[in-house]
């Protein structure tokens, strides 16, 4: 488990919103970052994350609104003078500059004695196992190492907030695994408090405490990932992070029932409804071994395929008018079926979210 | 072993054509420089007379052509900085037209840019004219046409498109990203210029004062037409050793006299520029 936060405000955002020619990028939003968080701003391309991380930094003011950042209105401090710095996406090193030349820089600005420079270059270049690599020139470096002057540059400031901009997004894939590792254990260590930006939902689960959804410009959910897991708010959270399935369905007088059949109670406003279940919290098995009960949702239908992905089995059901995709266990767990044959699948009712339609 | 030999075959034509007409000639001349004119015949004893004759009979012209070269170099490359960091960083999507109409000035030839600036700046010209319609002066000013002023703004006019170019070519390779960074890192919006966007437009800058310096000090139609009496410079000195005197071994030490002077002008302005921004030579 990534540290608990003692739950102290950092960073309080009030009714801040921003528009670019007349269209919202960000509407009015409330968002408080605590001491010591590690939060993700989770959405896709377009939500307005990247303007909110912007509006933090400073590089943007917003249209209405305040900023507060430990105790001090900072909604017109140009990002020079807030006490927070930046890992952009594309790192932004200093192209004529060595390695220690580009994480010194913020120190030297700020007219720090030489030896004091250079002892913090040092402990920073240590934090991010650049040894060695000092008096490169920043342009011959691999990305990863590209990304990791990028945070050292940052972090030297001892920011009070330290903000990422999709730091990873340009590494490929065995590269991000481990600069996630990297990130976890840097924040672990100095125990800053990080905003980061994505799109990878992935990324977020993995490296965040506390994430904040964005859809549209606006923050749809926030909470821990297991929160924002296990029980999403609306559709497109459930959807966005983690696998689920969606049944569509009509609710009326404390009952819902699905297109697909079956029915169930459900205390909620009457109208069109969705029901998301996770596909490991649905269950497979021949249709004859199938016991029905009040507590479950009871499907039947067709296995379409099989993919065996190794920690667990991925089914391709199709139902009436869907198909559900089911996580089995793997290995001797695995339900003993095959392509074209007729299974059931059922769920607790326990496990899934009924959310009205959007 | 086949894509080496390949290099060198398409470096040959280029080469060779560069052997001949540029490194032989001026070798030539090189050796003509240390030559003498005894009786309108060539001596061809070693002497380092021409040299000592170029600093003490045309040290005037050569202090006064370099002093003006100089001149023009320094503010035609301030002026084309001014201009491209406005296009690169101020002027948004309008910079590409700001450029167009910079270079548009190229297709006036250069003659005809120098008697553009005979017609502005004579006796009856425009800006005479104009003066004298607003009542600012009664008779026209002399003052402007025939001095090493005119031969800076004409030069200077011809030159500035040329010099744009470079600082702007390298000012574009400016991601604006570390600017960002620089901000972020507490850097004021000049120090952002000082650190960041200089450092890395050096060579532009180096590039355009080297060409406008190279190209005022060598030229020698401009102080003709528009310089006056007293504005010899050694362009057209150079040609008259060449032409009226016969002196060729005169005039080819002069030409490596302002070679070697161009050399250590640019260089020191080089030098002087990364002593500036801290940059390593």
């Amino acid at each position: 488990m990534l540290g608990s936060t003692d739950q102290q405000p950092l960073v309080r955002l009030r009714g801040v919103c921003k528009k670019f020619g007349g269209v919202a990028a960000v509407h009015p939003l409330d968002l408080t970052i605590n001491r010591g968080d590690f939060l993700a701003i989770l959405g896709p391309s377009g939500c307005g994350k990247t303007t909110l991380l912007n509006i933090i930094s400073g590089f943007l003011f917003p249209d209405a609104g305040s900023i507060e950042i430990d105790g001090l209105d900072v909604t017109r401090v140009p990002p020079e003078r807030r006490e927070t710095n930046m890992v952009f996406q594309s790192y932004g090193l200093f192209p004529h500059m060595t390695v220690e030349q580009n994480i010194a820089y913020g120190l030297r600005v700020a007219g720090a004695p030489a030896d004091e420079c250079k002892r913090r270059v040092a402990e920073m270049v240590a934090l991010v196992h650049l040894d060695g690599l000092e008096r490169r020139n920043v342009a011959g470096l691999s990305g990863g190492q590209q990304q990791r002057v990028a945070l050292a540059r940052a972090l030297i400031m001892r920011p009070k907030v330290l903000l990422l901009d999709e730091p990873l997004a340009a590494l490929d894939l065995q590269l991000r695994k481990a600069m996630q590792i990297e990130l976890r254990r840097i924040h672990r260590s100095i125990g800053g408090t990080f905003v980061f930006v994505t799109h990878d939902q992935g990324e977020a689960m993995a490296l965040a405490n506390r994430i904040a959804v964005m859809q549209g410009g606006r923050i749809v959910q926030q909470g821990t990932p297991r929160e924002i897991y296990d029980a999403p708010s609306t559709r497109f959270v459930s959807t966005f992070i983690g696998d689920a399935n969606l049944l569509h369905g009509h609710a009326r007088d404390g009952r819902v029932t699905l297109a697909a059949g079956p029915s169930f109670p459900h205390a909620g406003v009457d109208g069109p409804v969705v029901s998301v279940v996770r596909p490991e919290q649905v269950q497979i098995g021949p249709s004859a071994a199938t016991g029905a009960a009040v507590d479950r949702v009871l499907l039947s239908g067709v296995v379409q395929d099989i993919i065996y992905v190794g920690t667990y089995v991925r089914f391709a059901v199709q139902v009436e008018g869907a198909e559900l995709i089911v996580h089995a266990g793997s290995g001797r767990a695995a339900p003993n079926v095959e392509i074209g044959d007729q299974v059931a699948v059922w769920w607790a009712v326990a496990d899934h979210l009924v959310l009205p339609e959007e | 072993m086949i894509a080496q030999r390949g290099r060198y075959a398409l470096l040959a034509p280029s080469t060779a054509i560069f052997l001949l007409c540029f490194v032989a000639p001026l070798s030539y001349f090189l050796l003509l420089s240390f030559y003498r004119i005894v009786s309108y015949q060539i001596d061809t004893t070693i002497t380092g007379e021409n040299y000592i004759g170029v600093w003490r009979d045309y040290f005037q012209s050569i202090s006064f052509t370099f002093a003006i070269a100089l001149a023009v170099a320094l503010s035609v490359t301030a002026l084309a900085f001014g201009f491209a960091f406005y296009v690169r960083f101020k002027a948004g999507r309008f910079g590409i037209l700001l450029i167009f109409v910079a270079l548009v000035t190229l297709f006036g030839g250069y003659l005809t840019k120098i008697y553009v600036w005979k017609t502005i700046l004579g006796q009856t010209g425009i800006l005479n004219t104009a003066l004298m319609a607003l009542g600012v002066v009664d008779e026209p000013i002399g003052l402007f046409l025939y001095n090493p002023f005119a031969v800076i703004v004409t030069l200077g006019h011809y030159l500035m498109p040329l010099a744009i170019l470079p600082i702007y070519g390298s000012l574009r390779n400016i991601a604006d990203t570390p600017l960002r960074g620089a901000r972020d890192l507490g850097a004021s919006r000049w120090r952002v210029f000082f650190d960041i966007i200089l450092p890395q437009c050096r060579i532009g800058i180096v590039f355009s004062f080297a060409l406008s310096f190279l190209f005022a000090a060598g030229d020698y139609v401009t102080p003709l037409l528009v310089g006056g009496p007293y504005t010899s410079m050694l362009g057209v000195i150079i040609q008259l050793q060449f032409g009226m005197r016969f002196n060729a071994p005169m005039g080819a030490a002069m030409a490596f006299t302002a070679i070697g002077i161009c050399i250590l002008v640019i260089g020191s302005f080089d030098l002087l520029l990364r002593r500036i921004l801290k940059v390593p030579a």
